[in-house]
């Protein structure tokens, strides 16, 4: 029942001496919200701009809708929306004018465009700025008709390139959740980002890139469980003795300890009740201590894990 | 047609900036259809002038009477404050200094430094008066190296400048029996000036928009064929050098009470196809895709220094030959030639009319392949354009 959307094979891309993408595999499914998780510069807009044939690669196959995706194959275009990782817009035309253009490469006929167009203002919420141009907006209304662009004429599938990098929270999640809208109406949809929480909030499956490499591929929790931290326990903490940090590393399930700037964290791999026991040994021995916090793994983690490097930065 | 029209709605924010150099080309056209006026009246009263001849020879006798007969010789003393006095209260306009040496050098074929003079910077009466000695000098010059005496040559250069001034005298009447007034062929003269600010402004910014890396990438995601994305760039282009151009060639006619009879609609062609010229110069520029303000500057560039060079706001004569051999390398220069040919009944030429056509033409077949070129060399890089080639092959 599953057919293939997008299958990339072996993809090999390389710009000088710089390997972008390394024999890079993806099979994407009909009905999809598939994620491209990824630090910045891992490659995931190298892979989307090959993917549409924008870009020559060195090596590999691609083909979507079972065939393979040339500069001249129109055909499949038509039926791709296309969302890049800048808005594209043009600066003299109004909102309602760069809608009509981007639809318009589509669909020739006029009275269904205008209903098209229509229906895209609708969608991302900007009909009251018809009339607008570009530079009079706000940059998370800019993303919008960035989007609104691009999926005018009800493509099959949909990319999205980082669709919300410097857009307020309120607009991140109106467009996170037109997003899962366009999937139940049928889409499948492709989404890059190096935010973890989107990806988790609403993709069915992830791929997780780095150097342009992919590093791991599932669903988030297919994700998660490829990894042994299932639990980090963080406690606000004076002073501790060395014996009592030793018997707290000799717990059960615990398979790292850190003691650092007035905290310890307890890595904890399966199990339950780890934070009790943690607890139970501090109190036995009448250590005071401050606030206490669990935190789940979160893809950060995994990627963590993986790659040996964080993410992201905490905020950027 | 997508394309097509969002070129045409880009051009909309360009329409104040274009409107900007219409009124300056009016302004400019009005400011030098004055100074042309003046000039002639200029011609024709006579030039008060005082001549210190310190050759005192024959020969330089001769060419004060020459000087005599088309101007009023004041006497004034030979001091330097009294001439400049003179010059400052306009009682004389020019004073010349005949050197000493004039006849032997003459004779010898050299003409340089023959003469000395006292002028104001600014006037009319050094250029006329530069203009009548070189002629003199270089005439008789040329007469006696055909083998003729002095006194021959310097009769018979009087006759071919006094000839000269009849025709310029009848030029500045009337263009002839053909219709082609001298006021009409000024305003194909300065046309490549306001052709050039307006069609590199407006055609360069859209094609570099259309062009943005960005646009271009989004553009050839979609299903529209990229010929198809060339073609309407091209007609789109075409049609708005076009629309220009016809919309000077009305306000000529609106503007100097005239119809295109006979030797103008030679001037109507020159024009199109300068317009063809400017229009490729537009997409040359746009292929380098400069910022607004680069293009701004280009725009001023191009504008000002073919107009500068190519004899379209000083007139040729008055260029050095330095210049002028430098100002072949531009299409305007030859767009000048042909337009002083065309207005010119005494010098209109068919063949070599059509030659300037040609040189034009040719440099616009340079101007695409330069710009073939370019593009080559920038998008080297992108599968579009390249690799659609190579796709096609493949199939
Ligand atoms: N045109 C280019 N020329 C050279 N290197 C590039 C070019 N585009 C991208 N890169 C490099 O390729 C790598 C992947 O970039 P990119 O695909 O944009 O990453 P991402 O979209 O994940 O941030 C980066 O190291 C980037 O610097
Ligand atoms: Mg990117």
């Amino acid at each position: 029942m599953e057919n293939t959307v997008i299958k990339i094979n072996n993809l090999v891309k390389r710009y000088g001496d710089l390997i972008a993408l390394d024999h890079l595999d993806l099979e994407i499914k009909q009905g999809e919200v598939f994620g491209l998780l990824g630090p910045n510069g891992s490659g995931k807009t190298t892979t989307i701009n090959c993917l549409l044939s924008l870009l020559s690669f060195d090596k590999g196959d691609i083909e979507i809708f079972g065939k393979k995706m040339t500069p001249v194959s129109y055909d499949i275009k038509k039926e791709i929306g296309v969302i890049m990782q800048n808005v594209t817009v043009f600066e003299e035309l109004t909102v309602y004018e760069n809608i009509d253009y981007f639809c318009g490469l589509y669909i020739k006929d006029k009275a269904k465009r205008r209903e098209y167009v229509e229906e895209a203002i609708k969608f991302v919420e900007l009909g009251d700025f018809r009339k607008f141009y570009p530079k009079k907006l706000s940059g998370g209304l800019l993303r919008r008709l960035n989007i609104a662009c691009g999926i005018a004429h009800k493509p099959k599938l949909i990319i999205l390139d980082e669709p919300t990098v410097a857009v307020d929270p309120q607009s991140r999640n109106r467009i996170l959740e037109g997003i899962q809208e366009l999937n139940r109406n049928g889409a499948t949809v492709i989404y890059t980002s190096h935010y973890m929480e989107e990806v988790e909030q609403i993709c069915t499956r992830i791929a997780i890139m780095d150097k342009g490499r992919k590093v791991a591929e599932g669903t988030k929790d297919e994700l998660k469980r490829m990894i042994k931290n299932t639990e980090t326990i963080t406690i606000e903490i004076l002073d501790i003795p060395d014996n009592i940090a030793k018997e707290i590393a000799s717990l059960p399930h615990v398979y790292d300890t850190d003691i650092s700037s007035g905290k310890l964290t307890v890595y904890c791999s399966g199990g339950k009740h780890n934070l009790t026991r943690v607890l139970e040994v501090l109190q036995k021995n009448e250590l005071s201590f401050g606030r206490v916090y669990t935190e789940l793994p979160t893809l950060n983690d995994v990627f963590l894990e993986i790659t040996g490097k964080a993410l992201r930065d905490k905020e950027d | 047609m997508q394309v097509f029209k969002a070129m045409f709605k880009v051009m909309r924010s360009r329409l104040p900036s274009a409107l900007i150099y219409i009124v300056c080309f009016f302004a400019i056209s009005a400011i030098i259809a004055n100074a042309s006026t003046k000039e002639n009246k200029f011609e024709a009263s006579r030039l008060g002038i005082s001549i210190f001849d310190e050759d005192d020879t024959p020969e330089s006798h001769a060419l004060t009477d020459f000087l005599k007969k088309s101007n009023d010789i004041v006497e004034i003393e030979n001091d330097r404050d009294i001439i400049i006095d003179s010059l400052y209260y306009k009682r004389i306009d020019y004073a010349l200094i005949i050197n000493k040496g004039y006849a032997e050098r003459i004779k010898a074929g050299d003409t340089s430094e023959l003469f000395g003079s006292y002028h104001m910077d600014d006037s009319f009466s050094v250029v006329y008066m530069g203009q009548v000695l070189d002629e003199y000098v270089n005439s008789v010059k040329a007469y006696i190296s055909m083998g003729k005496t002095f006194d021959e040559a310097v009769t018979s250069t009087e006759e071919v400048m006094s000839q000269n001034a009849e025709v310029n005298m009848f030029r500045a009447d009337n263009g002839g029996n053909s219709h082609f007034s001298v006021d009409f062929a000024g305003y194909f003269q300065y046309m490549p000036y306001i052709l050039i600010s307006i069609i590199i402004s407006v055609v360069s910014l859209v094609l570099v928009t259309m062009n943005k890396k960005d646009i271009r990438y989004r553009t050839s995601c979609s299903c529209l064929k990229e010929s198809s994305y060339t073609f309407q760039l091209f007609l789109g282009s075409f049609l708005f050098v076009f629309v220009i151009w016809i919309l000077f060639m009305i306000a000529g006619m609106i503007l100097n009470k005239e119809v295109y009879t006979g030797r103008a609609w030679y001037a109507v062609l020159n024009s199109f196809i300068f317009s063809i010229v400017v229009g490729t110069m537009a997409v040359l520029v746009a292929s380098f895709e400069p910022k607004d303000n680069v293009l701004n500057l280009i725009t001023q560039v191009l504008g000002l220094g073919m107009s500068f060079f190519c004899g379209i706001f000083i007139p040729v004569e008055v260029l050095s030959d330095k210049v002028l051999s430098a100002a072949r390398f531009l299409p305007a220069y030859w767009y000048v030639r042909a337009n002083n040919m065309i207005a010119d009944i005494t010098q209109f030429d068919l063949n070599e009319v059509i030659q300037c056509y040609l040189i034009q033409l040719g440099f616009a077949a340079a101007m695409v392949i330069i710009t073939l070129l370019v593009r080559k060399v920038r998008y080297s890089g992108a599968a579009i354009g390249t690799a659609v080639k190579k796709a096609a092959a493949e199939h």
